[in-house]
């Protein structure tokens, strides 16, 4: 599978936890702690932060990747993280909704012509051969 | 000034006020918004379920602007912070190489690095220029107070969008405002974000952070909050009863985009913004622009 972050630089994390300070799903909920996944992560117990639900709180709002001093992809890590869950079957249920609407229309929200005409707009077509064909392509990357 | 249009899958289904606003704005503006048929999803849902499908998704997107020979335009935060981070990844020749090889399998030309991709918001201000705004302001919204709503994604990350605004001290959307008369308030928790991204996953997170804003927005008494992505909107229009319900309060702040209120301020009818499809009603808004 493609990653989009380097191993490498997670040694680069000195565990200051600016990360984690200025999140504000960590201040609402604080077993949700991006520097400690880090840290699970950079340990190889990746599969332990693959399992828990909580890589699936954050928003990917990009403001730990901002903070970080050190320069490492925070928001990054911890989205390719979910992607690496669902490859190794922890799928939360609302990405099995998307994934099928998104085969089936090429879309992530379906096409309502009907409401657009109503409201002067032109229909959109949709496509949804091209997804599928992604999809396909992707798979085969490991 | 021709440009493509990535209107993406959210604003044509979920914020068609969005859609309508922005192009009878761009048309008074001068702007030409040509629609592209062939573009699909952003591939933005399809990053937690397959990084390299996503990317495979923004760079074909790319790769058909490119063949059209036109810049990118777009409207929803979300597609516009994935389609400039792959613009940003496939800097990389060879990962480039890589996915132009998987493009040509699904019938698309090679993307060579071209293709810019700006928010309308940005390219208003950095490109169109708000003297030019100015210049066509008909009703100056001087009695009206907005809190202004950038979303996350608007210049996150900041790399990826060329550092364009400071996500710390976020000022181009005040500043093209500011433009129309009215005044955009400082208020505390203006860089928060609007949690839609996990509705779905974790529910009473995603209410939680959306009342915070809806109830410091609601004491500051602003005439209404005023956003640019379809994805702030629903978590802040459409689902704000449900966020106060969370909260345990009742909540009647009117959301405009900020496409509606730089139109206002032009003289564009309320059809031409589409202010009938605001569900939270903005008759006190038109109210004080009577005089
Ligand atoms: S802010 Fe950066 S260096 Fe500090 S804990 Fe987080 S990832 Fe590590
Ligand atoms: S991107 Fe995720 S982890 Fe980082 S600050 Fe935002 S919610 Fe927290």
């Amino acid at each position: 599978m493609y990653k989009f972050f380097d191993r490498e630089k997670l040694k680069y994390c000195y565990q200051c936890g600016r990360c984690s300070s200025g999140c504000d799903i960590n201040r609402l909920d604080i077993s949700f702690q991006p520097h400690r996944l880090l840290h699970l992560i950079s340990m190889g117990a990746i599969d332990k932060v693959l399992k828990s639900d909580t890589i699936w709180k954050c928003t990917t709002c990009f403001t730990c990747s901002e903070r970080c001093p050190q320069g490492i992809k925070v928001t990054e890590i911890l989205w390719t993280a979910r992607a690496m869950a669902v490859k190794s079957n922890y799928i939360p249920e609302l990405l099995i909704t998307q994934k099928d609407i998104l085969l089936r229309t090429g879309r992530l929200i379906p096409m309502d012509n009907k409401k657009r005409e109503k409201s002067g707009l032109t229909a959109i077509q949709e496509e949804p051969s091209v997804v599928d064909r992604i999809f396909e392509i992707a798979e085969k990357e490991k | 000034m021709r440009y493509a249009f990535y209107l993406g899958c959210a604003t044509p289904v979920k914020a068609l006020k969005y859609e309508i606003s922005t192009r009878n704005l761009a048309k008074i503006l001068g702007i030409e918004l040509v629609d592209i048929p062939e573009f699909g999803c952003c591939g933005f849902p399809v990053k937690s379920m397959d990084s390299f499908a996503a990317l495979l998704m923004a760079a074909r997107n790319l790769a058909i602007a490119e063949e059209k020979g036109m810049d990118i335009i777009g409207v929803c935060t979300g597609c516009m912070a994935i389609l400039s981070e792959a613009r940003e990844y496939l800097e990389d020749e060879k990962l480039r190489g890589k996915v132009n090889g998987k493009l040509k399998a699904i019938g698309v030309k090679e993307y060579t690095g071209r293709v810019k991709i700006k928010h309308f918001a940005r390219f208003l201000y950095e490109d169109y220029r708000l003297d030019r705004i100015r210049d066509k302001i008909v009703t100056p919204l001087a009695s009206l107070e907005f809190g202004i709503h950038y979303g996350c994604h608007y210049m996150k990350p900041t790399h990826a969008h060329g550092h364009f605004d400071d996500p710390s001290r976020p000022f181009t959307l005040d500043d093209i405002i500011s433009v129309t008369g009215a005044r955009p308030i400082n208020y505390p928790n203006k860089n928060l974000c609007c949690g839609l991204t996990i509705m779905g996953t974790a529910e009473d997170l995603s209410f939680r952070l959306a009342a915070e804003k809806l109830e410091c927005l609601s004491n500051k008494g602003v005439d209404a909050m005023v956003v640019a992505c379809p994805s702030c909107c629903i978590a802040y229009e459409n689902n704000q009863r449900l966020a106060g319900k969370r909260a345990g309060k009742e909540f009647n702040l009117p959301v405009l985009y900020f496409t509606q209120v730089i139109g206002l301020a032009m003289g564009l009818s309320e059809k031409e913004l589409g202010f009938e499809l605001n569900r939270i009603k903005v008759d006190r808004l038109a109210e004080k622009l009577i005089p």
